[in-house]
């Protein structure tokens, strides 16, 4: 098989055009806009493995090259909208999540290993993101029943109604333990919940007063759990008038989440938010980026909207987004898993990733992962390339379920020259310049320089080295 | 040995060790790594947190044998003048706390009496809490004063981890950082990159279109490379030649003093003794046995890693701390054991520790609850470690400014 590819324009091209892009970026209709391939940006595997990368938790070859036949628009359609019964696949798994052991170490696995295998991969991507933005931490809550049923409400919602979802997890108990806002009594109202739920979840920080906070727990009261179960209790609610927000009422908790998704304060902190998850967290957005979206989620808080809106867009398709993350642990580890076709132990790797700073349903305060570089230290670097080994040596604990030679070769690059060929596309979609490949194939001993005969041992080495560069924990 | 630390680092760093990254890499990275590499402030001081679980029984550690009280209230568990270690007519360590006492005598060890904080909370679970968070007010608390101090000193210009916890079990909650990720090391190994077999010297990094977060990453890939060779060096050289006894708690010294040879930049060490949950020094009954065996390991286990410090010339760079979530009352409990008390002994370790004894001695009358009062706030503690001995701003970590003990020797 010939491997003949749509590279990104060269440097020096491509230049001029990306300072008219610059300026057109800074231009919400048309950076909102939805792409349309053309000479200067053409669909090619780079953009289609850029895509798999944010939508999902990186692709297959053959995902890469549906997707090239396909075209951004369809491809983005699968994406949002997939083909095949997810409904049964889901209820299959919240069937495994509850009969099996019943730990928070078995709910992490189950999730990593949906996560691989879903057909619907946003969804559990969103779920991650709203993992991170609700965050609660199992450490706390030592509970695993609630926290399944936490993570759960947060799949149930997570492509649909931030509405609901925010109602949702204001009668979570899961939520509520975390936070210490077990009992909210008339006499004496609690601000553990409501605070988060205003500088965190919806408006943000230094939007709000002491008193709006005050006066929010004051509607909050009357809310207990009681023996892990969420119960009102209306003796203990305060009727009296409140004034929160500019508005006065004898508010309940329900006027309160009313209120906090009538001002833009909270759909600006929201886009916000995604746009650091899906486009770029190298820059905070220019607030007249922002607007136009933020005003238009504010309409109906209609998630999978907002995000097709972000994913079909010329932004999206920029240099602006492109490679501007760093990978989470999670979509490291799954970025090498997934595109090499079979499941490892996600109990194991559950573990590692918590090693390395990402511990599911353990994030480490109520601001979640706040991620980017923070990611990435000595240690942190050290334990990814030794996850990496892990997964890719063909034996110790994850066992030879990766095979980067049999995936090459069930994709017709038999020769170890055409699979490293292969596999350069593959994780990195050739992202790379002529003198690192070559600095790749004498590193690792591939063909020419190989020094033992095992094609399979090079292909491995090789596989390891190309998902240890730099450039691949850019998401 | 005979090496000091800057030969071992030519030793283990040579210019090849870089050279090797350099066929792909940016000169300027090179340039800066091997910078880095040489150029490690000199000053860059450690501190060792040893967590003491379950609830550390301050008069029997260091026995107040010339109050009259001690023997009364403590009819089985009172331990005998003759065999205690005296070091004034007081107060002496307990008689399996010979290497203890022998530190305190050089002046590499000091103990600061009555450690506590206002309203002792008694349950192992919110005690400890209290002296992870360093917030006794909020028990909500999120972060942990070291992942917090970890936090405030952030920066781009480096990716050196700040603080890690060395041990088995789940990562204390002391290191809980909101943006930071401190690492968990059960072995030297984990800080090492590990390579295929027959893959040759890995080249690090690439040239191309610029980005700023991939010269970071270039940059941190590079700087675990190094780091990953100057552990694997300092596992080499130390292997035999440092001697430590047969204790886990000893072993893990090895490996923090191993990581402070190997000059990795980690400021803070976290460590663990008594198994984290429950028991450990938690005796409510029976307590002479397992107590003497415990302060027998950490006196023998510190002496060993401060003696294996100072024959390197480090120990000036390392300071040691316990603490434990409390003390235990002043009356054994008629099962010849102690229950949860209030305040309790610090005992601090290294070559610029003041010395002697600091704060006041714990009146067995006068009490809390049954237990010695506190005398000096924990955060003051906290505060002059972060402060005088790191360099860290306290302030920032702890929400407020408390007043640094003074701890250290001019």
């Amino acid at each position: 098989m010939v491997l003949q590819i749509d590279k990104r324009p060269a440097n020096n091209q491509s230049k001029k055009a990306h300072l008219a892009e610059t300026e057109k970026l800074a231009d919400p209709d048309w950076a909102w806009s939805e792409y349309q391939p053309d000479t200067q940006r053409p669909w090619n595997i780079a953009q289609a493995g850029h895509l798999y990368r944010r939508a999902a938790f990186g692709a297959t070859w053959d995902q890469l090259q549906q997707a090239l036949s396909d075209g951004p628009h369809r491809t983005i359609d699968k994406l949002l909208r997939p083909q095949g019964d997810i409904g049964e696949f889901n209820s299959t798994y919240d069937e495994y999540e509850s009969s099996g052991t019943g730990s928070v170490d078995g709910l992490r696995a189950w999730w990593l290993r949906r996560m691989v295998l879903t057909p619907h991969p946003l969804l559990e991507k969103m779920t991650l993101f709203w993992h991170s933005h609700f965050a609660t931490n199992s450490g706390k809550v030592k509970n695993a029943r609630l926290m399944r049923k936490h993570i759960q409400l947060l799949r149930g919602h997570a492509l649909n109604s931030f509405r609901e979802m925010l109602k949702g997890i204001s009668q979570d108990p899961a939520m509520l333990i975390w936070l210490g806002a077990e009992a909210n009594r008339k006499a004496r109202p609690n601000e553990n919940f409501v605070l988060p739920l205003m500088e965190i979840f919806t408006l943000g920080p230094d939007k709000f007063t002491e008193k709006d906070v005050q006066d929010t727990a004051r509607a909050f009261t009357g809310w207990f759990v009681l023996r892990s179960q969420l119960r009102y209790i209306s003796r203990e609610h305060d009727a009296n008038l409140k004034q929160i927000l500019g508005q006065k009422g004898n508010f309940t908790a329900d006027d309160v989440l009313r209120i906090l998704l009538e001002q833009t304060a909270t759909a600006q902190t929201l886009v916000r938010k995604l746009y650091r998850w899906l486009i770029c967290e190298t820059e905070e957005p220019n607030p007249k980026l922002i607007a136009p979206l933020a005003q238009s989620f504010a309409k109906d808080y209609d998630i999978l909207k907002l995000l097709e809106k972000m994913l079909r867009s010329n932004l999206f398709f920029s240099p602006a987004a492109y490679r501007q993350r760093i990978k989470c642990p999670v979509e490291f580890a799954l970025g090498i898993v997934k595109p090499l076709e079979e499941v490892v132990s996600t109990t194991q790797l559950a573990q590692d990733l918590a090693d390395i700073g990402q511990n599911l349903y353990h994030p480490p305060t109520v601001k979640g992962w706040i991620g980017g570089q923070h990611w990435i230290n000595n240690a942190t670097m050290a334990g990814r390339h030794n996850l990496a080994l892990a997964l890719l040596q063909g034996s110790g604990l994850y066992g030879d379920k990766l095979n980067p030679r049999a995936v090459a070769k069930k994709h017709g690059c038999s020769t170890p020259e055409s699979a490293t060929g292969f596999l350069l596309d593959l994780f990195l979609q050739g992202d790379l310049t002529s003198g690192v490949r070559e600095a790749l194939h004498k590193t690792t001993g591939t063909p020419a320089y190989a020094s033992d005969t095992e094609p399979a041992d090079t292909v491995r080495r090789f596989a390891h080295a190309v998902v240890t560069l730099p450039e691949f924990h850019l998401a | 040995m005979d090496y000091t630390r800057r030969d071992f680092l030519k030793a283990t760093l040579g210019t090849s060790t870089l050279l090797s990254f350099a066929s792909t890499t940016p000169h300027f990275l090179v340039h800066s790594a091997m910078g880095a590499a040489t150029r490690r402030d000199e000053r860059d001081t450690v501190l060792v947190v040893v967590q003491l679980s379950g609830g550390n029984d301050g008069l029997n550690t260091l026995v107040p044998y010339g109050d009259d009280e001690y023997g009364r209230n403590r009819s089985t568990l009172r331990l005998p003048t003759e065999k205690l270690h005296k070091i004034d007519s007081m107060m002496g360590f307990h008689p399996r706390m010979g290497a203890f006492a022998r530190l305190y005598k050089k002046g590499n060890l000091s103990v600061i009496q009555s450690v506590g904080y206002p309203n002792s909370d008694r349950s192992h679970e919110g005690a400890m809490r209290i002296w992870h968070t360093a917030d006794p007010d909020r028990p909500n608390c999120q972060t942990g004063w070291i992942g917090s101090a970890a936090d405030s000193v952030w920066n781009l210009k480096t990716t050196n981890t700040p603080a890690v916890f060395v041990g088995p079990i789940t990562q204390p909650f002391a290191l809980n950082a909101e943006k930071a990720v401190l690492p968990s090391i059960r072995s030297l190994d984990d800080l090492i990159i590990k390579r295929m077999p027959g893959d040759s010297q890995r080249q690090n990094s690439t040239f191309g279109e610029s980005n700023h977060l991939l010269d970071f990453l270039r940059r941190s890939t590079l700087s675990a490379y190094t780091d990953s060779r100057r552990v694997e060096a300092a596992a080499k050289a130390t292997a035999n030649t440092a001697e430590y006894p047969s204790f886990h708690l000893a072993d893990t010294f090895r490996t923090v003093a191993q990581l402070v040879r190997a000059d990795v930049g980690i400021r803070i060490f976290f460590v663990e003794f008594g198994g984290g949950g429950i028991g450990g020094f938690d005796n409510h009954a029976n307590q002479l046995g397992n107590h003497c065996a415990l302060l027998h390991q950490l006196s023998e286990s510190v002496a060993a890693f401060v003696n294996d410090l100072k024959l390197d010339k480090l120990l000036d760079r390392v300071l040691l701390m316990t603490f434990s979530e409390f003390g235990r009352t002043v009356k054994e409990n008629g099962r010849r054991g102690t229950d949860h008390g209030a305040a309790a002994p610090v005992f601090l370790a290294g070559g610029k520790v003041k010395g002697g004894l600091i704060g006041a001695r714990p009146s067995l009358t006068d009490l809390d609850s049954g237990a010695p009062k506190f005398h000096t706030d924990f955060r003051r503690l906290y505060a002059a470690v972060l402060d005088r001995w790191l360099g860290f701003e306290s302030r920032t970590v702890l929400g407020r400014q408390f007043e640094p003990l003074d701890i250290l020797s001019a």
